[in-house]
């Protein structure tokens, strides 16, 4: 099993229990009383709030279920929406998932304490009512918990909601008996008094108490089998909530008249008259009953309080990996291995909502509804770019239905909601929203390194687009570099030329201060498994070595720092570009002959894989550099930027002249040496030696090359490696000429697949 | 019954499985064994796993302490091995670990705290000593190196 599965241990109820016990919450055992009497008395149509709020709920499901398929990964919509849309609606989206979980959970602790007054008188103190006083203490325990990050919490949480819904579930029966239509509709107004109008309003109260699926997508990369199991957990758990809720909703308002319901604790109370007082000789039972929904009540506001804090620090974690927050966030405990910083800055941002805004019950669930709704219409523009760019690494195993109808619902769902939430809340959401893109600006920018689909997309497409579109991409996009220091990766093969490759990689490292890699990639047959081979690999490693250690003593000439790795591979010069890759390699060095060792075998994939180049490219045709002077012939273009920097840094390092060669037809030499002086300026050679010729270019470069020490030839066009390697380019200038030739070859472009998942 | 210095048995360093959490621990355990030169040395670091609940911190958080916990290592032991386990209970993977990779012997370094947090950590060095089925060595603490 490999180390990935073995970090895979959520099943499918497991997965259920996180979003159903993140779900039931305060929203269900405190709203249904302040609903109903919202704006003057709303009535038993909130059921149908509630339903409608379900609805909203699984259209959205359904797009996180996309997204999260396709990337499971740890931070859910942030992730989603950095890697789609860029990093700053990335920080909106981490902002308010964050400050969201921040609000609900300060929610969940009010609701906490509204149940715990039922049982135990709780003092007041001046500037905080009895019940914030209650949700403080359950908070600061919430956090003290998540903390120290005691194991046995979690075992609880299954317990927990089944214990819950098994709760839920006797009283659904008891009221199922107690139930009295009259109760529910009898009333002045009947079943709508406040109209229908009011069922908007009403879902926008009480959608807090949706808020969780999303939580299972960002733990994804834990769960069993996320193809299957991430979207039945999510999709699941929001229909099973929505069904519940509406039971549960429409009980309570069977059996107390709505104008009467607390505003409190409506379940307890619900419980008192559903049950009867006594059963046979037992009495004291309806009281019992509202006994056993308050502790469901502290169970589930605890539960649900607990994930959130926990999910926060999952975020934090995701946006200090893009660099959007510094990572000093995301420091773990020594000792209880808990992202301990998060947890605390998390509890702070708590305690200061409940201290100052606890008052008031709704502007805490709206505003902690208003954020998550914003990310959720975020999170299915994010779906929208990644189908319509029509990015290759967006492979979900779960598709959303309908598209592209169902991500267009969402985002006009989700941001439609937010128009029946009140002023107070969407000026406290913006505020948070203002702040994130100010934060991206003033922080972030220059830190990620994370470049969204979507300006990839408009990039790509910059002559189809408008201008202003084009510029504002360019605008907001992130200007951090994307490694601090470079990676020089030399694919070393044979010690003749070992030492010829690493002088151009110190070369070049010193240059761009980065460091050097040295890699042999050794190719086993595919008859011997790789671990057989590692086996049996005493004399591999004794050549392997010399060959590395050879290496690091050439670099020691330059002053970087060098690294070396031996490689067992059944490839050949894949085998290089996959190193690249995974190494972060910004530039490969390699030997012309290593580019044969793929020889002979025509590869079907070989040609798409040189085709799109995971990073510079230099081959290096010659065994011995004994370097004094180089020609760079130019036509312009990325690779011969390329050769230039090679030229500038051997300039630099070596102190090598540098000649500029340009050839052009006969009497175009004016032109052409107007612009090879422009060429030259642009890339810091301005005082390099200049060459106009007439002729053939590569009859040209050849007559010309003779003279020098090195001549670098940059690829003119897209593809010209892939053709050396398969050995189809006659490449006369190589093959005739005396003069060692470096060949290099930039990608127009970084590529998609870098994009999105490399340069981390 | 043989004895521990028996010519065909194993010596109790031949092959040490060291334990460790995190980068400084890792370092402080490696020199606190280091004095000992034990013959080969193997560090494994557990990912504490949920089982059934999500964990304390993402698994790709996870996976990197394990790496920077190696490189500490391998700072006093060049050549030390690294073996990851994931699991809820650390004390049965650090055995189980001991088992797969055939080691002499367990050396850990308590990582203090006082009683309640212990018990709420799950008073690792208690289990370690008193549910053991090979030898576990408990390492000074030294706290300023040597």
């Amino acid at each position: 099993m490999s180390d990935e599965e073995l970090a895979k241990d959520l099943g499918l109820v497991s997965a259920m229990t996180i979003g159903i016990g993140t779900m039931i919450g305060a929203g269900i055992f405190v709203l249904p009383g302040v609903a109903v009497n919202a704006d003057g008395g709303a009535g038993p149509i909130v059921v149908v709030s509630f339903v409608v709020g379900g609805v909203i709920a699984m259209v959205n499901a359904l797009s996180v279920s996309e997204l999260g398929t396709a990337m499971p990964k740890a931070g859910g919509g942030y992730y989603y929406i950095n890697k789609s849309l860029g990093p700053m609606f990335g920080s909106i989206a981490g902002m308010g998932d964050w400050m969201g979980l921040a609000f609900a959970s300060a929610f969940y602790c009010i609701g906490f304490g509204q149940y715990l007054a039922v049982f135990v008188g709780l003092p007041t103190v001046p500037g905080l009512n009895a019940i914030q006083v209650g949700a403080l203490v359950a908070g600061a325990v919430f956090i003290g918990v998540n903390y120290v990050g005691a194991k046995e919490t979690g075992g609880v949480q299954t317990v927990i909601v089944t214990l819950l819904l098994s709760i839920l579930a006797v009283f659904s029966v008891a009221g199922f008996f107690s139930f009295d239509y009259a109760t529910l509709a009898g009333n002045e107004g009947g079943l709508a008094p406040g109209g229908y109008g009011a069922i908007l309003p009403g879902t926008a109260l009480v959608f807090v108490s949706f808020l969780g699926y999303a939580k299972i997508a960002t733990v994804a990369e834990e769960l069993k089998n996320p193809g299957r199991n991430l979207p039945i957990a999510i999709i699941g758990s929001v229909g099973i909530v929505t069904v519940i809720y509406a039971v549960l909703v429409t009980t309570m308002l069977g059996v107390v008249p709505w104008p009467e319901l607390s505003q409190d604790a409506p379940v307890a109370q619900a419980a008192r008259v559903a049950f009867p007082e006594s059963i046979g000789p037992v009495t004291g039972v309806a009281a019992g009953a509202a006994a056993v929904m308050t502790v469901g009540a502290l169970l589930a506001t605890a539960s649900s309080a607990n994930a959130s804090i926990l999910a926060s620090a999952r975020i934090n974690f995701a946006m200090g990996r893009d660099k959007i927050v510094t990572n000093w966030l995301n420091e773990i405990h020594p000792n209880y291995a808990t992202p301990y910083r998060s947890i605390l800055v998390t509890g702070g941002l708590i305690v200061v909502f409940i201290a100052l805004l606890g008052q008031d019950i709704e502007i805490l669930s709206k505003a902690a509804s208003v954020l998550h709704l914003i990310v959720y219409a975020l999170m299915n523009v994010g779906l929208i770019v990644f189908r319509e760019a029509d990015t290759p690494e967006y492979d979900p195993d779960f598709t959303v239905p309908f598209y592209p109808i169902t991500p267009i619902l969402g985002a006009l769902l989700s941001l439609g909601l937010v128009a029946f939430m009140d002023g107070i809340e969407i000026a406290l959401s913006g505020a948070f929203v203002v702040a994130a893109v100010a934060w991206y600006f003033l922080y972030a920018r220059d830190k990620t390194d994370q470049q969204g689909v979507l300006s990839e997309f408009i990039r790509s497409r910059e002559s189809d687009l408008p201008d202003q579109v084009v510029d504002a991409a360019d605008a907001v996009a992130p200007t951090g570099a994307g490694n601090d220091e470079p990676t020089i990766m030399v694919a070393v093969s044979n010690p003749r030329t070992e030492s010829a490759l690493i002088t151009l990689a110190g070369a070049i490292a010193q240059h761009e201060g980065g460091r050097v890699l040295a890699t042999h990639i050794v190719t086993v047959p595919d008859q011997t498994s790789l671990e057989k081979a590692a086996e049996n690999r005493t004399g591999l490693d004794q050549s392997s070595e010399e060959l590395l250690s050879a290496a690091a003593s050439d670099a020691e000439a330059f002053d970087v720092p060098i690294e070396t790795k031996t490689i067992l591979s059944h490839r050949g010069i894949e085998e290089v570009f996959d190193a690249a890759r995974t190494n972060d390699a910004d530039t490969v060095v390699m030997g012309y002959g290593g580019t044969r060792f793929a020889g002979g075998r025509v590869e079907g994939s070989l040609d798409e894989l040189t085709h799109d180049l995971p990073c510079d490219f230099l081959v290096l045709d010659g065994q011995r550099l004994d370097l004094s002077d180089v020609l760079v012939p130019t036509a312009g273009g990325p690779s011969s930027d390329l050769s230039a920097e090679v030229a500038l840094a051997l300039r630099e390092t070596a102190g090598v002249d540098v000649s500029l060669l340009y050839v052009v037809d006969e009497g175009d030499e004016a032109s052409g040496r107007e612009f090879l002086a422009g060429w030259a300026d642009g890339h810091g050679l301005g005082d390099a030696d200049l060459r106009i010729e007439t002729g053939g270019v590569e009859e040209t470069i050849g007559r010309v090359g003779e003279g020098y020490d090195l001549v670098i030839v940059g690829a003119t066009e897209r593809g010209l490696l892939s053709r050396i390697v398969r050995g189809s380019l006659a490449f006369e200038t190589i093959e005739n000429l005396d003069t060692p030739v470096l060949l290099s070859e930039r990608p127009s472009a970084r590529s998609l697949w870098q994009r999105l998942f490399g340069g981390r | 019954m043989t004895t521990p210095d028996d010519s065909d048995g194993q010596s109790l360093l031949g092959h040490v499985l060291l334990p460790v959490a995190h980068e400084e621990d890792a370092l402080a355990t490696a020199r606190a064994l280091e004095p000992y030169d034990p013959e080969r040395v193997t560090a494994l670091h557990v990912v504490e796993k949920g089982e059934g609940v999500p964990d304390k911190t993402p698994v790709e958080q996870s996976e990197e302490l394990a790496a920077q916990s190696y490189a500490a290592v391998r700072t006093v032991f060049p050549d030390a091995d690294e073996h990851t386990a994931y699991a809820r209970d650390v004390v049965g993977a650090i055995f189980d670990a001991a088992d797969e990779v055939d080691a002499s012997a367990v050396a850990y370094r308590s990582r203090g705290g006082n009683r309640l947090m212990q018990f709420l950590s799950g008073d690792i060095s208690l289990r370690l000593a008193t549910t053991a089925p090979l030898p576990v060595i408990a390492l000074p603490q030294g706290d300023d190196g040597e």
